[in-house]
């Protein structure tokens, strides 16, 4: 039975794909999917961390 | 000291021969050529050698135009250094269509500013986006310590240029750990400086956010002599920091006396072969470390640190991705187009975990001046391997080789690899971190531990 909260990331791909006009020949569409999904398992840890508000990112850009 | 014409002569050891004119920079640099053309065809560490450069300059040395700490020592650098009238590779064939450098990078002025003389471009992964040092353009670099296993990489030229003893130094990049990984499994020492501490100015980028420069060396000593010559603020590199240079070669022989030193656990005490583990035992065993610390979400700065990586790389090589895809080595271009589709909330989220978990490490810095972690979870892969076997676990080599160095480079603290090395086993690096800007400590251990026998590193 699929699992309704686990994204469709073939669809992800190509429509985000799409959405930047980045071309994905069909021989490497297999692959970038592996990555993505595999960027979607790695990330959790940082997901799962909760953050203070105030907590924002360390600008290096000195004007 | 080693003969300065020999493959295990250290930067050191030339430059003190040259200097007291027991040996010419010429004679030196003609050994070092032919010690690259003998072992080239095993190791595959050059891509471009500047033999008539480097003659050239050698003879002004001769002459005594040119004095430095490093007069007559040959180095070579990663491929993505500017070096003048060659293309910049960066590891791919794209860039190697492109204009030639109009002069050398930030660090190979200082270099050559310091006495060193350079010899050559290095191998690397393409663009940076490598832990493997494979390249589908140029072919793999090769370990000399076993030709069919890893460099390591991303800078895997400069790993196997000075295991292999054609040279005694090379520069490298280090965004994720690619000064670190090569020199764990080419058995070097390796220093990733603070980030932010030397100029990036003249060298191709991957991710801002963390690209670090440094060098790989076969002593602490020669890491310190180097690190020294390259110090100071740069305008062209706008993280470049404008804090005074600290010399590290004066405090190098000082011992460990003063320093607390603790172990990583949690974290960094799992995910790894048992060799990586027991690197770290012997040379916690060694300094008297017994003290185990938690750098607290080490597994989110990981997690933080990749999606930055693949976002800011993604990105930045976008416009290549879109008119030249085919140019790209396979096992680096589809990362690439991933990068440019994960979400930017994640991207976001990474950046403001960074400065939580930055807080939370240099908290953890009042207690402590050095923290010792495994550089790679288990000794040199073979070539070609694309899934290896960590605590039982089959998992991609290039999506997990950094996992113990990632979470430090992520805020930017200096570590120095040093190498270990059980007898009939490939060599294997541990992680000594210090506190941001504490280079001399972590160079200090490192000394320590080479004097006390525990890091060696010979040439193949």
């Amino acid at each position: 039975m699929p699992d309704e909260n686990k994204p469709d990331v073939a669809r992800w791909v190509d429509e985000g794909a799409r959405a930047i006009g980045l071309t994905i020949a069909p021989e490497y569409r297999a692959n970038v999917i592996v990555n993505v999904e595999r960027s979607l398992a790695i990330v959790q840890p940082l997901l799962s961390v909760e953050l203070d508000d105030d907590l924002t990112p360390l600008p290096v850009y000195r004007p | 000291m080693s003969d300065p014409l020999s493959k295990a002569a250290t930067a050191a050891d030339i430059a003190r021969a040259v200097a007291g004119g027991a040996v010419k920079a010429g004679d030196v640099v003609d050994a070092a050529l032919k010690r690259i053309a003998a072992a080239e065809p095993t190791v595959n560490a050059f891509t471009d050698i500047v033999a008539e450069r480097a003659t050239k300059r050698a003879a002004e040395i001769d002459a005594g135009k040119v004095k430095g700490p490093l007069a007559g020592v040959p180095f070579a650098v990663k491929n993505l250094f500017d070096i003048e009238g060659l293309p910049t590779r960066a590891g791919s064939k794209i860039n190697n269509d492109g204009p030639k450098a109009r002069r050398d990078g930030a660090l190979v002025r200082r270099l050559e500013e310091a006495g060193a003389i350079l010899v050559g471009g290095l191998n690397m992964g393409e663009y940076a986006y490598d832990f493997t040092g494979e390249n589908a353009h140029y072919g793999p670099s090769r370990n000399p310590h076993d030709p069919t296993r890893m460099t390591g990489g991303s800078s895997g030229g400069s790993g196997a240029a000075v295991a292999a003893g054609e040279v005694p130094l090379a520069l490298g990049s280090d965004t994720n750990g690619s000064i670190r990984v090569p020199s764990s499994l080419c058995g070097l020492f390796g220093l990733k400086p603070t980030y932010g501490r030397l100029s990036r100015a003249g060298s191709f980028p991957f991710v801002d956010a963390f690209d670090h420069l440094g060098p790989l060396a076969r002593s602490a000593e020669d890491l310190a002599l180097s690190f020294d010559a390259m110090q100071g603020w740069d305008p062209e590199d706008p993280v470049c920091t404008d804090r005074d240079i600290e010399p590290t070669v004066p405090t190098l022989h000082d011992g460990i006396d003063g320093l607390k030193i603790a172990i990583a656990g949690d974290y960094f005490a799992r995910g790894g072969e048992p060799e990586c583990f027991e690197a770290v035992a012997t040379v916690a065993g060694a300094l008297g470390a017994t003290r185990t610390i938690v750098l607290p979400n080490a597994a989110a700065a990981r997690a933080a640190a990749y999606v930055i990586t693949a976002m800011e790389g993604g990105q930045l090589h976008l416009p290549r991705l879109r008119t030249r895809p085919q140019d790209f080595d396979p096992d680096t271009r589809e990362r690439l187009m991933a990068g440019n589709l994960l979400p930017g909330s994640w991207y976001v989220k990474a950046q403001r975990f960074r400065r939580q978990y930055r807080a939370e490490v240099l908290k953890l810095f009042d207690e402590v001046d050095i923290v010792l972690a495994p550089a790679t979870p288990c000794s040199a892969p073979r070539l070609g391997q694309v899934m290896m076997t960590i605590g039982g676990a089959e998992l991609p080599v290039r999506a997990n080789f950094g996992l113990f160095t990632q979470p430090i480079s992520f805020i930017g603290l200096p570590v120095v690899a040093v190498p270990t090395r059980k007898p009939g086993a490939m060599p294997i690096g541990v992680q000594v971190i210090a506190r941001p800007y504490g280079e001399t400590a972590a160079l200090r251990v490192a000394a320590f531990l080479e004097k006390q026998g525990i890091c060696v590193s010979t040439p193949a």
